[in-house]
């Protein structure tokens, strides 16, 4: 049966990419994405070069709301279950790597609205530097910053600012060690 | 299915979530919004139960809701995703969950913000207009207008007064507490006396050098003289916070 593999994932992904992120305002070469993500653009969604999506096993959901705008470096990679979304602004540096079942947005109800309930309370932007880290599950609360090259451990939830290059983790996420 | 559904108008579903409901009550409000994506939501009300839901209630993806007895969720209360929320705690006889003992009802109340990944344990009753923060487990009362958090969640001050941004003070700052000034147990943020009897030169020195090096927040003399409680400590460290 080997003979007969399907068609390379490296094809496919690529392929899938142009078809998945349609919807994106700007999507840079080489992105990939792994089955298919949930993309609900009612802002803006820019993403880099070579960023890639896995939707394996449950869908990665990126969505912004009227006014809202989402941007991702080149070279991210967000893993499945995950949701980044902005009803201001999300802002996710080069390199960062995004684990299972996160959720990164600035309101605290992730996700589409309902256009009739009105605007949502108080966004409040979120950033993210470069070469970070999220492991699974990690929660980044509105108005976080999370600093460049920051590891976030496994199912910490992030309020507040984290400092570039430590580690931190925990509910909330406090910095476990330093450099 | 023979469950009685009611559903109000206007309802607002993102994805499709998962419902088993058989011989069960299901009352849902006007304008409901759930959203089963990415992460599938499912309510499941079991037999002879009842599962409320008010007006404008807003439930995030990932939402686990199982009513064997009784779950309301009051009007305009707005949940984030991950919820997990049950009235009885799935100990039945070996294997067997067909029946459920020991449901004890789950009562959420009117304009509640619960944040994400947040479990809800059965008997727990959230007071109208509380606050919960994000990754906290609920297990008893939370009076209304409180903001609680933490796991098993406590009341850290009202819900109008803390922020978010403020989460790691508030969370952090009663364990601060205890390990400077050596306290047997961690004080509760809206305890009054703790502030009263503890305000020494020593105590003030020493904690105020513990809230610089774990929030790296530098707090005076002067900021501490006139607090009451806890919460107003925690106030202080939010405002320099932000």
């Amino acid at each position: 049966m080997s003979r007969f593999r399907a068609v390379p994932s490296w094809l496919t992904s690529s392929l899938g990419a142009r078809l998945w992120l349609r919807d994106c305002d700007q999507v840079g070469p080489g992105a990939r994405t792994f089955s298919r993500p949930n993309i609900e653009n009612r802002g803006r969604i820019v993403l880099g070069s070579r960023v890639r999506l896995n939707s394996g096993w449950a869908p990665v959901e990126l969505v912004s709301g009227p006014g809202g705008k989402i941007e991702i470096g080149d070279k991210v990679f967000v893993n499945y279950g995950s949701i980044v979304s902005a009803q201001r602004s999300v802002r996710i540096g080069a390199d960062t790597m995004i684990g299972n079942y996160c959720i990164v947005a600035d309101t605290e109800t992730p996700g589409i609205e309902d256009p009739q309930a009105g605007p949502s309370t108080d966004p409040r932007p979120v950033e993210i530097g470069r070469g970070a880290w999220l492991a699974a599950r990690v929660t980044v609360l509105p108005g976080s910053r999370i600093g460049d090259g920051a590891v976030i451990a496994a199912g910490s939830i992030v309020a507040g600012d984290i400092p570039a290059g430590c580690v931190a983790g925990g509910i909330p996420a406090r910095v476990l060690r330093t450099g | 299915m023979t469950h009685r559904m009611q559903m109000g108008n206007g309802a607002f579903l993102l994805g499709k979530p998962s419902v088993g409901a058989r011989n069960a009550q299901l009352r849902i409000g006007d304008r409901f919004r759930l959203a089963s994506r990415p992460v599938e939501s499912h309510l499941s009300v079991g037999p002879a139960a009842v599962l409320s839901i008010g007006d404008d209630v807003w439930i995030g993806h990932g939402a686990a809701i199982a009513s064997h007895e009784r779950v309301e969720i009051g009007d305009r209360t707005r949940i984030g995703p991950f919820l997990i929320l049950m009235d009885s705690n799935f100990h039945s006889g070996a294997g067997d969950q067909s029946e459920q003992h020991d449901c004890k009802p789950v009562i959420i109340g009117k304009d509640c913000r619960i944040g994400s990944r947040v479990t809800i344990t059965r008997g727990s009753r959230i007071g109208d207009g509380a606050r919960v923060l994000a990754g906290s487990v609920i297990n008893g009362d939370i009076p209304p207008g409180a903001c609680a958090g933490g796991a098993r969640a406590r009341v850290l001050g009202r819900a109008t007064e803390v922020t978010s941004q403020g989460y790691v003070a508030a969370l952090a700052l009663p364990g601060i507490v205890r390990e400077a000034l050596e306290l047997d147990s961690v004080p509760a943020l809206d305890d009054a006396s703790i502030a009263a009897g503890l305000w020494t030169e020593e105590h003030v020195q020493r904690l105020t050098a513990a809230i610089r090096s774990e929030l790296g927040i530098t707090l005076t003399a002067g900021d501490l003289r006139d607090v009451g409680s806890l919460a107003d400590v925690a106030a202080i460290v939010q405002r320099k916070h932000s």
